[in-house]
């Protein structure tokens, strides 16, 4: 009973010790150990470790970290105010340097957000809007990510990646944008509506005026058919008559008189010549 | 089943990243011993120990599912990946199994939120989110843009262990990408002919940023949702549509016209050279007629001169003679030489302004046979 009691102390402490010296660091983290709060050694790659019961670990994530800043008003060298809201990527890359300076992930925070912000609106204030927005967007990106990175290397810290997510304007901005869409699609409705009539107005013009030469045209050969026709009956008249024409004239004159009497006339006669002749 | 360590934590304290940063040190085996010292006290604790170490070893089997890989963690460090189906770890504190799907289809919405949260969206049942969806085209307009993000993983150990939130990583890197692709697009690409291209792009730049942060990402689709111009100014948007389809039907109105007057116009033309024809036929007919029966008359004539110019002139002046509306006054020849005639004038429902024939009178009509004689 008594061996067995020693057995179950020995264990005991065993256990307590063993639990103070030994300690995991998993995938995503690494340690380092303080002695009396004073760093010791290189940080801890993941797995179990073992460490001297007095000492203590830190364990720090060495992930890609998030940081999402809040939306800013920021200045662009064409003096337009742009509400500009971006997140970084950065990690520990140094989490001995890290603990010795900013000591936790607020502390790192609160640094980037000083130093992005200041990147942020010195780029975007050597840049216009049109600029900051879409030509120069993936470069200013580059450059603040760049220049924040050797900034903020001082604290351990790497920032992998700066981008912007949203270029907005302030709402007073807003209005005029839509003023100016507004007015730019209105014109565009105009132009629209009025080029369709200009079109409409050629085409209908196009088929008068075909209609009128078709026509034209048409009289035209009506004309020279018609005076053909003329000039060939003129052709036979004058072969026909022309054969005595004496005789033409006399009987064309009593087909004319027959036919120009024909309405009510009054006629004076004179018995005893010409038709009355026989008349006593 | 989303793998998020933070949850994880919450959710088991002591879990398989052991305790937080700062919490000192915590052997999560420390109660479980103690318990089974305490065990040993008891009777029957031979039989006991045992059985909880038989108990203690089989918590190691494990199963992956097909749609998952599993991520065995020892110590918490990364040790090895198994396939699905069913293995065996040495069980808890010393081995850990991770489970990601990486088979399933992860979505991120943009610009809106769907009202159910599961997979299946309908249309119109999302709310806007204007505060994500409102962008600045390159031709400084804006443009409200709603899109979903189709992501699934593409290195499980990269994904579990590279990036700390990795949905919010997603969708962060989707709108900063398609905030960009629009910004150096103009309006009227974005909200016309030029969405294939928007999503390629955004596409490819998210891709570039994610395996940049080596997220073990893999983007499967970019789709643009509802691509719309912003409320204040969508009327005149519809109405510069509704001024294209007018120009349209104008264009069309007057061709129209033009379908209608021009087949008229030539069919009027064929009639005119037809009349035409067919008068210049007429003409030339009559011509002939008229000369043929003259030259058949001429001949006739030659043969009897006197006689037939005679017949002729008697027909001839019997016919005119012989109407009833012409008056007729038969003077005496030397009555009409002595007097000056005097003729009443005609009744006034007569034709007014009748020429009298005067005998002899120069211009009255010559050759009337009534004169001719005339002394």
């Amino acid at each position: 009973m008594k061996k067995l009691f020693i057995l179950g102390l020995t264990a005991f402490v065993l256990i307590v010790v063993a639990s103070m010296s030994l300690y995991t660091v998993s995938q995503v983290q690494t340690a380092i150990i303080l002695e009396f709060g004073k760093p010791i050694g290189e940080a801890k790659a993941p797995g179990l470790h073992f460490k001297l019961p007095w000492r203590n670990v830190i364990w720090f994530d060495k992930r890609i970290l998030d940081y999402d800043a809040k939306a800013r008003e920021v200045l662009t060298s064409d003096k337009k105010t742009l509400l500009v809201d971006n997140y970084a990527k950065w990690r520990i890359t140094n989490p001995l340097l890290f603990y010795q300076t900013v000591r936790t992930p607020a502390g790192a925070l609160q640094r980037l957000d000083d130093v992005i912000y200041s990147e942020m609106r010195e780029a975007l204030g050597r840049y216009t809007m049109t600029e900051a927005v879409s030509t120069r967007r993936a470069a200013i990106m580059l450059e603040v990510s760049e220049r924040s990175s050797r900034l903020i290397a001082e604290y351990g810290i790497e920032v992998v990646d700066v981008r912007i997510k949203r270029t907005d304007l302030p709402d007073q901005n807003l209005k005029s944008i839509y003023n100016r869409m507004s007015a730019e699609r209105k014109r565009q409705a105009k132009q629209y509506r009025s080029e369709g009539e200009e079109e409409a107005a050629k085409i209908r013009s196009e088929a008068d005026r075909e209609r009128t030469v078709i026509l034209a045209q048409a009289r035209r050969e009506a004309e020279i058919l018609l005076g053909q026709g003329d000039a060939e009956a003129v052709r036979i008249y004058a072969e026909a008559y022309g054969a005595d024409p004496s005789f033409y004239a006399f009987a064309r004159s009593l087909e004319a008189y027959t036919n120009g009497l024909k309405t009510r006339t009054r006629m004076v006669l004179v018995p005893g010549s010409g038709f009355f002749q026989h008349l006593p | 089943m989303n793998w998020d360590w933070d949850k994880l934590n919450s959710r088991k304290p002591q879990g398989p990243w052991g305790p937080r940063p700062g919490n000192g040190p915590e052997g999560p085996d420390l109660d479980k011993l103690k318990d089974v010292l305490n065990k040993l006290k008891t009777p029957g604790a031979r039989i006991l120990l045992p059985l909880l170490a038989v108990v203690w070893m089989a918590t190691g089997f494990y199963s992956i599912g097909p749609a998952e890989v599993g991520v065995v963690l020892r110590f918490g460090a990364f040790h090895r990946i198994t396939d699905p189906g069913w293995h065996y770890h040495i069980p808890y504190p010393v081995e850990h199994v991770l489970k990601p799907e990486v088979m399933a289809f992860r979505r991120v919405e943009v610009g809106f939120l769907s009202m159910q949260g599961g997979r299946q969206t309908q249309q119109g049942q999302n709310r806007s989110r204007p505060e994500e969806s409102l962008m600045l085209t390159g031709d400084e307009n804006i443009v409200d843009v709603q899109f979903i993000v189709q992501y699934r993983i593409k290195d499980p150990t990269d994904f579990l262990f590279n990036v700390q939130s990795q949905d919010d990583t997603v969708k962060h890197v989707a709108e900063a990408a398609m905030r960009e692709v629009v910004g150096y697009n103009l309006i009227d690409n974005v909200l016309t002919d030029k969405k294939e291209a928007i999503q390629l792009d955004t596409l490819k730049l998210m891709q570039g940023v994610l395996d940049r942060y080596q997220a073990g990402i893999y983007v499967e689709a970019v789709q643009l949702q509802d691509v719309h111009p912003p409320r204040e100014v969508v009327d005149d948007f519809k109405d510069v549509a509704s001024a294209r389809e007018d120009k349209n039907r104008f264009v069309n109105e007057a061709q129209a016209y033009s379908n209608d007057i021009l087949p008229r116009a030539r069919g009027e033309a064929a009639r005119i050279i037809n009349d035409a024809r067919g008068a210049q036929q007429g003409t030339i007919h009559r011509a002939e007629g008229e000369a043929a029966r003259f030259s058949a008359v001429l001949e006739a004539y030659r043969k009897a001169p006197d006689i037939t110019r005679e017949r002729l002139q008697l027909e001839a002046m019997e016919h005119i003679l012989a109407n009833q509306d012409t008056d007729k006054l038969l003077l005496d020849a030397e009555v009409a030489n002595r007097t000056t005639p005097y003729f009443q004038l005609a009744p006034p429902e007569a034709l007014a302004g009748q020429p009298a024939a005067a005998p002899g009178t120069p211009g009255a009509p010559a050759g009337q046979p009534a004169l001719r004689g005339a002394p």
